[in-house]
């Protein structure tokens, strides 16, 4: 009796120790990859780092980095259109959202749209979407990086376009980094997508407009090829829920549109300004995108796009 | 219950290790943007972080500098400057630029002539980290 009571006793000691080493296990590993990407595909796709063996990390679930939309607003603008509000998704839509997948995804594209406002100056409408951003941001949970405060800040800087995409920036920023530090990639991922679907609208409608030179324009659209394969890579985690997997297969199909543009790159040794901490990147790259081909990315990525925005 | 206790010691003690992992990761990302991000440069969105174990880990990502730009790097990892070095390769490996020879500066900036792919590694500085520490890497930008 007795020593089935000690037996008993060790069992369930080995029971806690089992338990522990588990736990400790499982936490570790989240800890450890936390923001990190599970994707067995992605952890394949990835490149060797170094020569040294050294142990491959990836940086906050992001393999790649995705451009920024405002970049392409910014060439938008430079390369001579006029601000055109008709190319925006239309402020009062946030009511049509109904699911957290679509709030996050339009949370995408209406901070590509105050991007894009706030570079040609217009007051009203930035209020207007500032005002569209906060409510799809309560609803996904990152209220605070677009609270009052920031509204308020917003309207003191009207007209200092550099303050304005400055907050813009930070704000999308902040939100990131707290989807991430909550592990709600699947979230800070749909956010992406949508300001990365509606720069490259902007883009697509500046390539079709003859009112610039839209040579850099369609450059840049080319240039997204990587980028959209990213793109990809950064939802396979999520590829067996039906929406998702609907926008995977979009995105793959857009990609396989690009797979008939072509780069070639060709390195030249970077010079440095040590005094200025400045580093002059010398190499140059050539892509190539026939007509046809734009217009098939073009078709497809308004296609996405207004899908999107509903 | 004293095999309960070990082990809600031992969870709680490993979920806060997570939490304050995330902290100082906040912290730091903050710090450095504050440090060597100036507001003429625009931040490109995201927050690039790592938890990195050791010295001889290290954390990689990829990136298109596209042509046109400057684009600033910020580089944190603790809150002094130099605790973290990066090195920029292109798409053939071949190296654009590594901090570690410039004192492990903390920014560097770069002209982009024309668009370009890089691969970007960084490591913790094995002379002023003896063990784990939060890597940071933040981008920003600004037109040419």
């Amino acid at each position: 009796m007795l020593f089935k009571g000690i037996l008993q006793m060790k069992k369930k000691s080995f029971l806690a120790l089992i338990c522990s080493v588990v736990v400790t296990a499982l936490l570790l590993g989240g800890c450890k990859n936390s923001g990190q990407n599970n994707d067995k595909t992605l952890q394949t796709a990835a490149p060797k780092v170094d020569s040294n063996n050294a142990t491959l990390l990836r940086i906050n679930n992001q393999i790649f980095s995705i451009p920024s939309p405002i970049q392409t607003a910014l060439l938008v603008k430079k390369s001579g259109y006029a601000y055109n509000k008709s190319i925006l998704n239309p402020s009062d839509n946030y009511a049509k959202y109904d699911t957290k997948y679509k709030k996050a995804l339009n949370l995408g594209l209406y901070g590509a749209d105050l991007g894009y406002i706030s570079l040609y100056d217009q007051t009203q409408d930035a209020l207007l979407y500032l005002a569209s951003i906060e409510k799809l941001a309560t609803d996904v949970g990152v209220a605070d990086m677009f609270n009052a405060g920031l509204v308020k800040r917003f309207q003191q800087n009207m007209g200092k376009q550099d303050s304005l995409l400055s907050m813009v920036s930070e704000a999308f920023t902040r939100s990131d980094a707290y989807f991430k530090d909550n592990k709600q990639n699947d979230i800070s991922s749909l956010v992406l997508v949508g300001g990365w679907v509606e720069s490259l609208y902007f883009a697509v409608q500046a390539s079709t407009n003859a009112q610039a030179n839209p040579k850099d324009v369609i450059r840049r659209i080319a240039e997204q090829k990587i980028s959209l394969v990213n793109l990809v890579k950064m939802l396979q985690p999520y590829k067996d829920r039906p929406e998702y997997a609907k926008l995977i297969k979009d995105l793959t199909d857009l990609s396989s549109i690009f797979d008939d543009v072509t780069f070639a790159y060709n390195y030249i040794p970077p010079t440095v300004d040590v005094k200025n901490k400045m580093t002059s990147i010398n190499s140059t790259s050539e892509v190539k995108m026939a007509d046809d081909v734009r217009k098939q990315i073009s078709d497809k990525i308004v296609a996405l796009r207004n899908q999107i925005a509903g | 219950m004293k095999n309960r206790i070990a082990l809600l010691v031992i969870f709680c003690g490993l979920m806060f290790s997570c939490i304050s992992a995330s902290a100082q990761c906040d912290s730091i990302a903050t710090a450095c943007a504050k440090r060597n991000l100036e507001p003429s440069f625009i931040s490109d969105g995201q927050q690039y972080r790592a938890l990195l174990v050791n010295a001889d880990e290290t954390a990689e990502f990829h990136v298109t500098f596209y042509g046109g730009t400057i684009y600033r790097l910020a580089a944190c990892s603790g809150m002094t400057d130099g605790n973290l070095i990066f090195t920029i390769y292109d798409s053939q490996r071949n190296v654009l630029f590594t901090n570690g020879q410039y004192q492990n500066a903390p920014y560097w900036d770069f002209t982009i002539k024309s668009t370009v792919d890089c691969i970007i590694d960084a490591q913790l500085n094995p002379t002023t980290n003896a063990g784990s520490g939060c890597a940071v890497i933040l981008i920003g930008f600004k037109q040419l």
